[in-house]
């Protein structure tokens, strides 16, 4: 296909991207570099009939020129991405130069927003990710091997938690989780402890999040290896079953092998995905003990007086590094496909 | 009608070459086959041809209209594609209208031109059928029927009988033959089969690794390989080739010894003969060596040697009977064998 | 189908039927459960006295003379006006489809069937983009929105929409263009179409089955949207993701709480159907990246 014609059926698609993804990302990159205006602080007085008091105020008249004229706010360089609220660099050399043990160390760290919310991110992400691989194989495995009047039923219930947005999904559990729900009642009758809450330990409501996590990726994976199991190569577990494998041998030998490149599949998507998480986060209402990078922009950008752009600029510089450092191996295996193509 | 000139056409991806300096010229009403193993670059050339692909560097003509930017509906071509790409939402008369009505030919001529394709593809009881309701054969003759309703200046054919049972081929092959020396049109024909090739050329052109190696009657490529990959690639079975040393007018390997080869050439030398030209023998001969195997293929038996490294084989009468390991003599006489030269694999001369 | 070798020893057909039915009863009964108790007040649902209130629903039987009721949903559609909610979700989830695929499938098309180099690039510049965290993009938008002063309307939202889920038609009517043979399309440009037309006459008739795919995943991540939706309208134009999370602020109230549970019902209901009549071309969509690449 020549270029011309090649140009002209993707133009739409591209300029869709380069306008609404590309671009907006410069402007973050953009916005980061800013914060917002100091307040231009008026002297007024205020007399009354007891004499004059002077009074401190907002001119607002002066703010909206400013940010008529600077809408991005000021220029700040790195400053956002160094201060308290993100890298936080002097807090961590100080962390370092004073605390006495390790344990100090990590929970003077946990009290520091960014890291607190990067450490779950990135325990979300990689606890989840396998988890979810293996339910799902196993779920794949066993579905695989009940009788097929069974097979469609399981399929359609098990889509339901997967394509359920995450925050109707988060909600449905968190009901349940209520200690007046059915699974928070359950609990505190199994464990003889009336005052149980899921919501109240920080250890607790990660444990919650990371099941729901698996809840709702499990059946991307059950699916995805389902169809895959369909295709395992009969001739070749035909002849595993002749040279005498028994049936643990040929799951080890034949189908987790043929399956291993799907397995990767999943895992990029997955990690993809759940380096995101964030909707749980409100579901659960769990933003007091569990907190991710999504959720920090989010709750910048829903600050209450006036949003806070230049912050969640920063943050979300930093993760949108923390997402190319994540697909740098995934990049660099098709780098090398493609050139050994070439 | 028309004449097809290629000059010096090139096809490049980055540095990796499709098609190196194919130059030829197809005749008015030729029909001329390309064929070479896969990946040789046959198919890039015709698709260069159709319009379907770019060329790098020279140019092709029709006539004498340079066509190279020339889309493919503007250059009046038809073509037979390997998986046919027949419309698969459309009944096989629409199918074979579909020409006709994206070309805004007068609807009053559509129908009598469509039956006449029809008729000749012999598919009129299947006119209203949709291509999934067909077998292989009828879907091929579908597709040959829209390459031939609009009476084209050039067709091209890819493989068109690739997909087919070994049976069709053979007939479908005829009706090809047929078609092509009824309608007189221009026709270059894409194949790997060496058979198909040479049934049906006027002319054959040999490709392999992007380059041609040989253009020639079926007759001429069969009798007088231009260069040892020729010779493997033609006949079944394809040529036997040795390889040893030739001195003084004798050529020797293991197992071989042939006299009376021209004296002007000597060195590493492939030493080629046909095993329909030459016969067992009792008594001592060129070839006296262990049999390595024996088949029977009904109408001859096959006897295999290794001479060399390399299986040699000889077809003999149906009843002939060996043991594997006997050893056997066959003779082949200087005046049957062909000569290339090892290195290059070009022809030196024949014996 | 059935041969010595396969037939399974009774430990092994106990374990697999249990497993099964232990996921099936995970993955199905919050839901159910939650269904069942949208149809109770607060006080059955949430009971303090016993879970098992939430079935027979004594409370509820109290206060409206039967166990079921359907106060939670007039709450939230009738009070609250979730119905407006419910229209808007129709007009972007629409909007959103139509163009995500009208773009996707010329875009998809002209990936599958160019052979330069610069399609791989464009393919993983693709795939880090739909790596991107939604709410990274969305910190892009609302500066610029705001002073272009289109921040809050619904075109706004479904043109962002149909940007983030660029990358994945892409991807995925890329792939189901491979699968359609180059020969079709040659075939028509030989018989003297355009490269255009050739799309229109040989192609459309037979994309259907990949476009219904992926359309159901437009569909879906239009109608599950948050984060787009509750950043980038105003409070009249919300959606129903957006409109349940702001319910959750004003249910500290008795029995308020069962408006959100009626709007979640409410969201999850025209999920079922759709899977109901869709489930295979979901499966399918789910692993055709698998088996492709």
């Amino acid at each position: 296909m020549p270029h011309k014609t090649f140009l002209s059926f993707i133009w739409p698609s591209l300029v869709a991207m380069l306008l609404f993804i590309a671009l907006p990302i410069v402007s973050v990159g953009f916005q980061s570099l800013y914060v917002e205006h100091e307040q231009v602080l008026v002297v007024g007085e205020t007399c009354g009939p007891f004499g004059c008091t002077e009074e401190v105020s907002v001119d607002a008249a002066a703010m909206a020129a400013l940010r008529a004229e600077q809408p991005a706010g000021q220029f700040n360089g790195l400053g956002t991405y160094t201060n308290a609220s993100h890298l936080a660099t002097d807090e961590i050399a100080e962390i370092f130069a004073t605390s006495e043990n390790f344990s100090e160390i990590r929970n003077r760290i946990m009290n520091l927003p960014f890291y607190k919310a990067l450490i779950f991110t990135l325990s979300y992400t990689f606890i989840v990710t396998p988890l979810v691989i293996i339910l799902g194989f196993i779920i794949a495995v066993a579905v695989n091997a009940v009788p097929a009047m069974l097979k469609g039923p399981v399929i359609f219930f098990s889509l339901i938690p997967m394509l359920v947005t995450p925050l109707v999904g988060s909600l449905v559990l968190f009901w349940m989780i209520d200690s007046r729900g059915i699974i928070g009642a359950a609990l505190q009758s199994i464990f003889g402890d009336p005052s149980l809450s899921l919501k109240a330990s920080p250890t607790l409501t990660w444990i919650t999040l990371f099941v729901y996590g698996v809840w709702h990726s499990a059946p991307f994976a059950f699916v995805v290896f389902y169809a895959g199991l369909q295709t395992v190569p009969r001739d070749t577990m035909e002849s595993a079953m002749v040279d005498g494998a028994n049936r643990w041998e040929r799951i080890r030998f034949v189908t987790i092998p043929y399956l291993m490149p799907l397995a990767t599949f999943i895992a990029l998507m997955q990690l993809m995905d759940n380096f995101r998480v964030f909707e749980p986060i409100i579901g659960f209402s769990a933003a007091a003990s569990a907190t991710s990078l999504s959720y920090l922009i989010y709750n910048d950008l829903r600050a209450a007086e006036s949003p806070l752009f230049g912050s969640a600029a920063a943050t979300s510089m930093l993760t949108i590094i923390g997402v190319i450092i994540l697909l740098l191996p995934v990049l660099r295996q098709n780098w090398r496909e493609f050139n050994r193509k070439t | 009608m028309a004449r097809l000139r290629l000059k010096n056409v090139n096809k490049r991806w980055g540095s990796f070459v499709g098609v190196d300096n194919f130059d030829l010229d197809i005749a008015d009403q030729e029909f001329l086959v390309l064929l070479g193993p896969s990946g040789c670059g046959k198919s890039t050339t015709m698709r260069m041809i159709a319009g379907l692909e770019d060329v790098t560097e020279g140019e092709i003509l029709f006539d004498d209209t340079v066509v190279n930017d020339m889309d493919p509906k503007d250059r009046d071509i038809s073509m037979v594609f390997q998986s046919y790409g027949l419309y698969p939402n459309l009944s096989v008369y629409e199918n074979i209208r579909f020409p006709l009505r994206v070309r805004k030919i007068p609807k009053e001529k559509h129908d009598e031109m469509v039956m006449e394709a029809v008729r000749m593809t012999e598919l009129e009881d299947y006119i209203h059928r949709r291509p999934a309701e067909l077998s292989g054969g009828q879907r091929q003759r579908v597709a040959l029927g829209r390459a031939i309703v609009r009476r084209p200046n050039i067709f091209l054919m890819d493989e068109p009988l690739s997909n087919l049972d070994a049976k069709l081929r053979v007939s479908t092959r005829a009706q090809i033959k047929n078609l092509q020396s009824k309608l007189k049109i221009t026709t270059v024909y894409v194949t790997h089969d060496q058979i198909e090739a040479m049934t049906l050329a006027d002319r054959v052109v040999v490709m392999n690794a992007g380059k041609i190696q040989q253009v020639g009657t079926p007759t001429d490529i069969y009798d007088n390989p231009a260069n040892v990959f020729v010779a493997s690639f033609i006949g079944s079975p394809a040529m036997n080739l040795v390889q040893g040393t030739l001195e003084n007018g004798v050529f020797e390997a293991e197992g071989i010894r042939v006299e009376g080869l021209p004296l002007a050439v000597s060195g590493n030398v492939t030493l080629g003969f046909r095993a329909e030209d030459a016969e067992i023998v009792e008594g001592p001969a060129q070839i006296s060596s262990p049999v390595y195997s024996i088949e029977l293929l009904g109408e001859a038996s096959m006897i295999t040697w290794r001479l060399a490294g390399s299986l040699v084989s000889i077809k003999t009468h149906k009843e002939y009977r060996a043991d594997i390991g006997a050893v056997v003599n066959a003779a082949v006489p200087a005046s049957i064998c062909h000569l290339f030269d090892t290195a290059s694999g070009e022809r030196i001369a024949h014996g | 189908m059935s041969n010595p070798a396969e037939t399974k020893p009774l430990p092994i057909k106990v374990i697999t039927i249990s497993v099964v039915l232990i996921w099936l009863f995970l993955a199905a009964f919050p839901f159910l459960w939650t269904m069942w108790g949208s149809f109770k007040v607060e006080g059955d649902f949430f009971s303090r006295a016993n879970w098992f209130n939430a079935i027979t629903g004594p409370v509820t039987e109290r206060q409206h003379g039967s166990p079921f009721t359907l106060a939670g949903y007039e709450g939230a559609w009738i009070e609250q006006e979730f119905w407006k909610a419910v229209i808007n979700t129709a007009i972007v989830t629409v909007f959103v489809v139509i163009i995500s695929l009208t773009l996707g499938t010329l875009g998809g098309y002209a990936l599958a069937r160019s052979g330069f180099k610069y399609t791989f690039w464009l393919l993983m510049a693709a795939l880090v983009f739909r790596a991107m965290p939604h709410v990274t993009l969305v910190s892009g938008y609302l500066l610029p929105f705001f002073q272009l002063n289109i921040w809050g309307y619904l075109p706004t939202t479904i043109i962002v929409l149909v940007a983030i889920n660029q990358p994945f038609t892409l991807w995925m009517l890329h792939s189901f263009f491979l699968s359609i043979p180059k020969d079709l399309d040659e075939a028509a440009m030989v018989d003297g179409c355009t490269r255009f037309q050739a799309f229109r006459l040989a192609i459309i008739p037979v994309m259907w089955p990949g476009v219904i795919t992926t359309g159901l995943f437009s569909f879906l991540l239009a109608y599950n949207d948050f984060t787009v939706t509750s950043m980038l309208l105003s409070q009249e134009n919300q959606t129903m993701i957006p409109q349940i999370n702001a319910f959750l602020g004003s249910t500290q109230e008795e029995g308020k709480v069962m408006y959100a549970v009626a709007a979640v019902v409410s969201a999850i209901i025209p999920l079922f159907v759709l899977i109901l009549f869709f489930q295979r071309q979901i499966v399918s969509g789910l692993t055709a990246g698998a088996v492709k690449g």
